[in-house]
């Protein structure tokens, strides 16, 4: 382990250094500026958000760019991305826990915390984007006087079972990992309030060995479950799209293809989160350039993964030989949307591959820039899923441009908003590294000295 | 339990607000009756059919409407009127929705103040008997083209009463040309009735007849009867068209020419002089040379069964040398007296413009006419009628330009609400009758014209009775009940006149100007502007262009890119010293120096809908050449024109060219004789359709669809479709259930456009029902996809995942609250159809094969307990369709029409290759080139 652990923590931490560094902030420290101007600023796209949906319930969804050719658009985009998004956390936290890669202690906390406020948020897209949006719990199985079930061979019901399956679970794995914290919390709070909220929270944890041998069973079983979920969830996702039949939807390769995009995404968005709140809580002793060169590889990886979905996807269109399934692969490359194709491929193949010199790898703002480029290639690859596909079907007589109106954007914009409160608030209530993780880990490497 | 005691103050006030609150539910002061017995022949819930006509440009065309409960809600031709045959077309459909237009007139106006009746009658009296004793000096009446025999005689009677009365007629678009050629050929108007279904070999030289016209639908069908391609095989007609921009004549033409109006003369000059006239004109271009050389070969291989027809664009002289080729062709039209005033003919707009300017007129009478707007620009008849002094009064719908000028407007009945008579071209009489008592105080033509007699109660229904009862002889009343029942008068049409030789015609000396050559055409969804303000007309995709929400000028390709004018672009069409400014639009198949431009548009005065959509084409026109004008100059502007179009051009090639098949006749030919094609059935998982019942499915035949759009229009009007608005069509959601899908089959040189009406499939996979979360969408055991609102979520997967993309999404409150401009008003209501959910914001919605009206064929025979009969169940797109191309039926039915139709060899599936089995299945297009211009392309 000491091979692998090597460079995760700075020699000579201690225990307590490890703990106050991470349950300081929290218990003692002030937010400086930085953080409340952030605040304010993700309270006013928060209320953006909250604006445009009352809006939406007021107007309808005709306030949104779709039109009767291109029906899906910005929410379903959103959607696909946040879920996306979401994927790392809980890849982090079970694959790399069974996979025992040491570097994840310090990072799963805060991507988990990830995973579940953007499935959360991905989960309001799909729901918004109803025309009776009211009546989206017709999509769950109840037993109900209409005498109606869903109908199973919708993806859409299937994606819905994804979708609460995934955040249920996402809940209660981020909770239980939580419970060693929180008594951490509990035992160092400063005021009374914070002790009776950590205390209930904490679920009477003593740190006694039996108390670390279950939760550790539990936690390695959870973890265990979490990756099929993961595969499936974006799998189904995929499904979505693959199980209709329209040029450039109709592929096999969408499922697995979509657990990449994901995992692609999702990485991405952890280093820039992983990055904010180093600078932010003064984590750089725990937060190291090893934990981002590690990223950085999965990113490349992904990317290269990607790169050859692409491909695939142009040699099937082409090889195919359907009609339409070329028309629609000279539309996207050569097409009225090429150039925001060729852009997402810039960002999500092209930036990416600057990761092969370790030096890029090593340098932060490389890699921030990297990530988030390729956060708007995989928001682009989303979008155009849709506009593509449904701009460019199989009449040409229903072939429409689309549009975009500031409703759309609002959305998205207070959509962001939304997820940085939620992270901000997160980081101010809740230890943003796993202090027990990270403990492990200090125990660990010592035993090894 | 005892109340508490009130005091004294309370008790009163108690009283006082009880009774104040009885006194306001009380009975209306007059009798009103309980509906304890039903009114004789009203069932609720059970329609009643009555006859009537409607008029185009004076001519009668014969309606069957639908009436429930005292409202009308759908027309529908009359089998018995030879105007309509069972068929209409957009203006008869969007009649309807005319009638309940909110922006009806509904009060007297003196100026701009409203009067009453009685006041216009005090005020109108006077100056009537100061013209009558002055013998009428001074007086004139203007009307619309009269072909209403009550309507004449009244005028008759009008100017015995007023001998120095002045008539003038004006109709924008009318038949002045078409009547002065036949007077020079004839040397008396005589207005000819080509009967394309006797026609072997047509030529139409600047002629729409399948295009909008008083008599468009009944061109449709007589067309449609010599270009049916059937196994069992029949005459196949072939068609020959020159024209200067893509009509529909032009589109379903074997071979086309683009040529400016002018060149077309001499087209016409040339076929004279090869027949033998005296004539040399200019020399024509190569393509055109053998395209006259070939047609008339072919017309000539065809006596008495070839054709020649040109259009009301065309000048007089050219009308007659075409009567005096069809004669020498041995082909020509029947020949009828047009219908009219037993003395001399009204005369026309300009006269007034004069007398007006002049200051002749002292009292003007404008019935149904809006000259103030579709009078030609020259004449500034608008200045005139401001200038003028007159006591100037106007009958009409809707307070109009004419109107606004007038110094009294007085409301006038819809056609609808009205008794009258009306003539077809043929000269048949319909009576017509009123289906809803005026919604308005309006007043109807015949008693203004009543009150200018002298006689202050006369009725429509008293004046019709009035010119009927005089002609016939023995019961009148059985006449009369069985004409209003028929909506026809049974051997009315007037009689064939044998038509005196032909004489040639002198033509006059062509001037070339230079520049462009501007040609001037009524708009197929507007007509000369009359229809502007109908929300259903505004947004009806025009024929190939498939614009709505306004005009544009086509031009050539080459002479856009010459002077550097971008598709979709403003420019400004300058000409004589007038200009317009309007958007270019580059259509392929206009002849290079011609500018067509559709009038009807640019309305200042039509309403919440109309108002200033698209540009006036009038302001160019000119008095002396209405339908065309050289020395045109168009300039660029540099400005986006925002033309609205539902499909841009597009062409089809290659391997896209199987979604709009095509065959030549000696193709078909070839295919006639092989056995019917096996079905093809793309391997499924899927179980296959039950077919244990009726298994409804529909035939569509390209070869017969001329593009009309009179199927879109019927959709409309029998499934409340609502109308969304510019804004929404130019995002791109446009929500008719049925859409003419206009691909170019043909060279950019020589497109050959195809019309391919796209209504619901009606999938048996249909890839829409599996991916429906919640089961809004399901198949019934007939097999009809079937849409259910109540349970739609709108999540619009169906949509999504349609090949044929045919589901419309109610993105707002369309017809449910969130309506385009007054497509609100409650008056609006009463037009929809109460078979038919109207459907709320947020689900998806789409063609449903008319199931109301499958139903109430079940009903019937299930009453009756037989099986639904072939041919029962008609769907509203199909009983519009003038040329019939459009069958319906149980497929499951070997012998039902449609199934029938399945077996033909030409007959493929939409998208079939997919898997889905569609129900709506298609009749290739069958085309019958001439071998002699057959340059290989194919």
């Amino acid at each position: 382990m000491s091979a692998a652990g090597e460079g995760l923590l700075p020699p000579g931490l201690g225990y307590g250094q490890l703990v106050g560094a991470v349950a300081d902030p929290l218990m003692r420290g002030r937010m400086g500026r930085w953080y409340w101007t952030a605040f304010a600023a993700a309270l006013l796209l928060t209320l953006v958000l909250v604006g445009s949906i009352v809006w939406l319930f007021i107007e309808g969804i005709g306030i949104f760019g779709n039109n009767t050719t291109i029906v899906w658009g910005f929410p379903i985009a959103n959607y696909v991305w946040w879920v996306g998004i979401g994927n790392a956390g809980t890849l982090i936290s079970s694959m790399l826990l069974l996979t025992r890669q040491p570097w994840r202690a310090a990072i799963n906390r805060f991507a988990e915390a990830m995973t579940l406020f953007a499935v959360s948020i991905a989960g309001l897209f799909p729901i918004l984007h109803l025309g009776r949006p009211y009546l989206s719990y017709w999509l769950a199985p109840y037993p109900n006087t209409m005498l109606l079930w869903p109908q199973w061979r919708s993806a859409l019901v299937w994606d819905f079972a994804a979708i609460v399956t995934y955040l249920l679970f996402s809940v209660m794995f981020f909770y239980i990992g939580l419970i060693p914290d929180l008594a951490t919390l509990r035992d160092r709070a400063q005021s009374r309030t914070g002790q009776v909220v950590y205390g209930i929270l904490a679920l009477g944890w003593r740190g006694s060995a039996r108390h670390w041998a279950r939760h550790d069973a539990v936690y390695r079983a959870m973890a265990a479950m979490a990756v099929p979920l993961v595969v499936s969830v974006h799998s189904v996702v995929g499904l979505d799209f693959a199980a209709g039949l329209m040029p450039g939807w109709q592929e096999t390769i969408f499922p697995p293809y979509f657990v990449v995009g994901a995992l692609f995404s999702g990485f991405a968005m952890v280093v820039v989160l992983a990055a904010l709140m180093r600078w932010g809580f003064g984590l750089q002793s725990l937060l190291t350039a090893r934990h981002f060169e590690a990223m950085a590889k999965v990113i490349l990886a992904a990317s290269v993964i990607m790169a050859i979905s692409y491909g695939t996807e142009w040699l099937m269109s082409w090889y195919g030989g359907e009609r339409a399934e070329r028309s629609f692969l000279r539309h996207q490359l050569a097409g009225s949307d090429a150039l925001l194709y060729w852009g997402m491929i810039a960002c999500n193949v092209g930036a990416p591959q600057l990761l092969w010199l370790p030096a890029a790898r090593r340098s932060l703002p490389v890699l921030i820039g990297i990530s988030l480029l390729v956060n708007i290639g995989m928001w682009l690859e989303r979008i155009l899923i849709i506009w593509d596909t449904l701009s460019h079907g199989y009449l040409p007589s229903m072939w429409r441009p689309w549009h975009v109106t500031v409703w759309d954007w609002a959305l998205l914009a207070g959509s962001l908003g939304f997820y940085a409160l939620l992270f901000l608030v997160f980081a101010r209530v809740l230890p943003v590294v796993s202090m027990h993780d990270m403990g492990k880990l200090r125990h660990e490497e010592g035993g090894s000295r | 339990m005892s109340a508490p005691p009130l005091t004294r103050r309370q008790a009163a006030l108690a009283l006082i607000a009880s009774a104040a609150s009885l006194a306001s539910c009380d009975r209306p002061e007059e009798e009103i009756v309980p509906y304890v017995e039903q009114p004789e022949r009203v069932v609720p819930g059970v329609p009643l059919r009555f006859a009537t006509a409607l008029p185009l440009d004076g001519y009668a065309r014969g309606v069957i409407a639908t009436v429930h409960e005292g409202r009308p809600v759908k027309l529908e031709g009359n089998p018995a009127h030879p105007g309509s045959g069972g068929a209409t077309d957009v203006f008869l459909e969007a009649e309807l929705l005319a009638l309940y237009d909110p922006d009806r007139s509904r009060a007297v106006r003196e100026g701009t103040r409203i009067a009453s009746w009685e006041g216009f009658l005090s005020a109108f009296l006077p100056p009537m008997r100061a013209a009558s004793a002055r013998g009428g000096e001074g007086l004139s009446l203007l009307t619309g083209h009269v072909t209403s025999p009550t309507l004449l005689r009244l005028i008759d009677e009008l100017r015995a009463r007023y001998p120095r009365l002045r008539w003038h007629a004006h109709q924008a678009v009318g038949e002045a040309n078409a009547l002065a050629g036949a007077a020079l050929a004839f040397g008396r108007p005589l207005l000819a009735l080509p009967r394309l279904d006797r026609a072997a070999v047509v030529l139409a030289i600047d002629a729409d007849p399948l295009g909008p016209g008083p008599d468009g639908i009944r061109h449709g069908r007589e067309f449609a009867a010599r270009r049916a391609a059937r196994r069992e095989g029949g005459g196949f007609s072939r068609l020959y068209a020159a024209e200067p921009a893509m009509t529909q004549t032009g589109a379903k033409a074997d071979h086309r020419l683009a040529l400016p109006p002018a060149a077309l003369g001499d087209l016409a000059a040339h076929l004279a002089a090869r027949l033998g006239a005296p004539l040399s004109p200019p020399a024509l271009p190569p393509a055109a040379a053998r395209f006259l050389d070939a047609a008339l070969a072919d017309l000539r291989a065809h006596p008495g069964e070839a054709l020649v027809v040109t259009g009301e664009w065309q000048p007089p002289e050219v009308h007659a040398l075409v009567h005096w080729i069809n004669e020498r062709l041995g082909g020509a039209p029947a020949f009828v007296e047009p219908p009219g005033a037993a003395g001399d003919g009204p005369a026309g707009i300009g006269e007034l413009a004069g007398d007006l300017r002049a200051g002749r007129v002292e009292t003007l009478l404008v019935l149904g006419a809006n000259p103030a707007y579709d009078a030609p620009g020259e004449l500034d008849l608008a200045g005139a009628l401001r200038g003028s002094q007159a006591f100037t009064v106007h009958l009409g719908a809707w307070r109009d330009e004419t109107a606004a000028l007038c110094r009294w407007h007085l409301p006038e009945h819809h056609p609808l609400e009205d008794w009258g008579d009306l003539r077809a071209r043929d000269g048949t009489v319909s009576l017509c009758q009123p289906l809803i008592r005026p919604l308005y105080g309006t007043r109807s033509a015949a008693w203004l014209l009543g009150v200018a007699l002298g006689r202050l109660d006369d009725t429509s229904h008293g004046a019709l009775r009035a010119t009927w009862s005089a002609r016939q002889e023995g019961d009148f009343e059985a006449w009369w009940r069985r004409a209003l029942h028929d909506g026809v008068v049974a051997g009315s049409a007037a009689p064939a006149v044998p038509p005196p030789p032909a004489r040639l015609p002198s033509l006059p000396e062509r001037v070339a100007g230079d520049g462009l050559a501007l040609a001037l055409r009524p708009d197929p969804t507007l007509w000369d502007g009359r229809y502007a303000n109908n929300a259903w007309l505004q947004e009806c995709p025009k024929p190939l262009t498939r614009l709505v929400w306004g005009n544009a000028a086509l031009m050539a390709p080459e002479d856009a890119a010459a002077r550097g004018i971008g598709d979709g672009e403003m420019i400004r069409l300058e000409l004589a010293g007038r200009s317009l400014e309007v958007p270019a639009l580059l259509a392929p198949g206009t002849a290079p120096g011609a500018v067509v431009l559709a009038l009807g548009h640019g309305r200042r005065r039509a309403g919440a809908i109309g108002d200033g959509v698209g540009a006036d084409a009038y302001a160019l026109r000119r008095a002396g050449a209405p339908w065309s004008a050289e020395g045109l100059a168009a300039v660029r502007l540099g400005r986006p024109g925002g033309l609205l179009r539902e499909q841009p051009g597009q062409r089809l090639e290659g391997e896209a060219k199987e979604l709009f098949q095509t065959l030549s006749l000696d193709g078909f030919s070839a295919r006639r004789s092989d056995p019917p094609p096996a079905p093809s059935r793309p391997p499924s998982l899927n179980p296959d359709a039950a077919r244990d019942t009726y298994a409804w499915g529909m035939v569509i035949d390209t070869t017969l669809c001329i593009g009309c759009n009179a199927c879109v229009v019927a959709c409309q009007s029998e499934n409340n479709v609502p109308v969304v608005g510019p804004e929404q069509v130019a995002g791109g959601r446009d929500m008719h259930w049925l859409r003419i899908d206009t691909y170019d089959l043909g060279t950019p040189e020589a497109p050959s456009p195809g019309f391919q009406p796209v209504p619901c499939m009606h999938c048996e996979h249909a890839p829409c029902e599996p991916v429906c979360p919640v089961a809004a969408s399901v198949h019934d055991a007939e097999g009809l996809n079937v849409q259910v609102y109540n349970r739609c979520i709108g999540t619009r997967f169906c949509q999504a995942n349609c090949p044929y993309k045919v589901r419309r999404f109610n993105w707002y409150g369309y017809a449910d609250g969130q309506e385009y401009a007054n497509q609100g008003a409650p008056v609006l209501a009463a037009q929809r159809n109460p078979e038919v959910t109207v459907r709320a914001r947020g689900v998806m919605e789409k063609c449903t094969y008319c199931t109301q009206r499958i139903s109430a064929a079940r009903r019937a025979a299930e009453r009756e307990g037989r099986p639904i009969r072939d041919g029962e169940v008609v769907t509203a797109c199909q009983a519009a369709c003038p040329s019939g191309a459009i069958v319906f039926g149980d497929i499951g039915d070997p012998a039902s029409a449609a199934a029938r139709l399945r077996q033909e060899p030409q007959h493929y599936a939409l998208l079939g290759h997919l898997g889905t089995r569609p129900r709506t299945t298609y009749l290739a297009e069958v085309s019958n080139p001439n071998p002699a211009l057959d340059d290989g392309a194919a």
